[in-house]
């Protein structure tokens, strides 16, 4: 009977691996393709006068915060002149089920122009309100600058900040705000990262 | 069993939707829009099909004290094969039906069907009532989404929750007003048939 138990196991797991081998490179353009378009979207107002360069990246120093992947890849918005922004992917480790992965785009005063949850797991109709298509809870940080608000304000409003804690779903939106927190906070000392070309 | 009282069953006369009410969860969370609808009716009807056809094919291997944990082993894989190929095959349906696609392994439809039918029939007849099934579900599912995109232009209440409970609501009524209809001269015998309860699961062992 065990032995039955686990030769089907061995069969359904085999099964299981032949379709995700046969489906992973799909899956991984695809997933890039989201990406991009999303980064299209995101960088809309510095591609206005810009166009997107190719990838930069960067390796950080141990002391880099863990929202950051290592190595950081960085998409510099640029004109034939100067540099416009850049934009960077960043996770939130601390969401509720799950790393939340989170598309960033900052201009050269590292002022955020845009940031949008590419992946997450949250709970449908609690945490994905950071979804812009659920909510406009994510259009909040639009503008802003780490030094526009006092550290203490960098958190949910149930941990006496100025963002909007979710009813119900705290952990989620917290999650995101600590992770930009922490992000923009590192960014600040150590601008150079940002530089396409230092 | 005759084949089309398995058609008729699935699609009307036990129509998990509408008469079993079974896979509520999904049915109602997902039928906010048509294009959301489809894709989860499809990815369930192909979990459906499979797992019958599968579980029917191995009948005679399993005894009874590992029955359970090998149909949910088969509906588990087959769950996350529908996953993988959903993400592969339409990366913005994916993440728009985001943790209700792995969630059609607790649909109730499925292990209902496997234990209630699958686990004595052929292959041939497991397949077909997986397919009726399935399309009794996806039609139900369909219909909902049609009918909440359409009116949550005018009517915001249909596109939020309250609005899928009050829509399936108007469905299963419209179902049983038809039924009432077809059956106007109820014979003594018809009208025990209407009032027994449904039995969607199998024996208990």
């Amino acid at each position: 009977m065990t032995v039955r138990l686990t030769l089907f196991g061995l069969i359904t797991s085999l099964f299981v691996g032949l379709v995700y081998v046969m489906t992973k490179p799909v899956i991984i353009e695809a997933k890039e393709q989201a990406r991009q378009e999303k980064l299209y979207l995101l960088a809309a107002p510095l591609l206005a006068n810009g166009r997107i360069a190719s990838p930069v990246q960067r390796e950080l120093p141990d002391d880099a915060p863990a929202s950051f992947e290592h190595p950081l890849s960085i998409t510099p918005i640029v004109t034939d002149a100067e540099q416009l922004g850049v934009v960077l992917p960043i996770t939130a480790l601390q969401g509720y089920s799950g790393p939340i992965q989170l598309l960033l785009a900052l201009d050269q005063q590292q002022r955020i122009v845009g940031v949008r949850a590419i992946e997450h797991r949250e709970t449908p109709g609690l945490g994905d309100r950071i979804e812009t298509r659920k909510s406009d809870w994510m259009l909040a940080f639009n503008g802003l600058r780490y030094d526009d608000l006092a550290p203490d304000d960098w958190a949910v409003q149930n941990d006496g900040g100025q963002f909007d804690s979710f009813t119900g779903a705290t952990i989620t939106p917290r999650a995101v705000v600590d992770a930009l927190k922490e992000t923009l906070a590192y960014l600040a000392r150590h601008p150079v990262i940002l530089e396409a070309s230092p | 069993m005759k084949l089309s009282t398995v058609w008729l069953d699935g699609l009307w006369d036990r129509n998990p939707g509408l008469i079993q009410l079974l896979g509520l969860c999904p049915l109602l969370a997902v039928s906010n829009t048509l294009e959301n609808a489809i894709g989860l009716g499809l990815a369930t009807l192909f979990v459906l099909v499979l797992s019958n056809a599968s579980i029917s094919l191995i009948r005679t291997l399993v005894d009874d004290a590992i029955r359970l944990p090998i149909f949910v082993l088969v509906i588990a894989a087959l769950t996350t094969c529908a996953e993988l190929l959903v993400q592969a095959l339409d990366y913005q349906l994916y993440q728009s039906l985001g943790i209700f696609l792995p969630l059609i392994v607790t649909n109730c439809l499925i292990l209902g069907r496997a234990e209630a039918l699958a686990k004595r029939e052929t292959i041939v007849m497991s397949t077909i009532d997986g397919l009726a099934q399935g399309l009794g579900f996806f039609l139900v599912l369909v219909s909902l989404g049609a009918l909440r995109e359409w009116m949550s232009g005018t009517l915001i209440l249909a596109a939020l929750p309250p609005g899928a409970f009050i829509a399936l609501g108007l469905l299963v009524a419209i179902h049983q007003w038809i039924q009432g209809k077809l059956k106007q001269k109820p014979t003594e015998q018809s009208m025990d048939q209407t009032n027994r309860r449904v039995r969607t699961t199998g024996d208990i062992s």
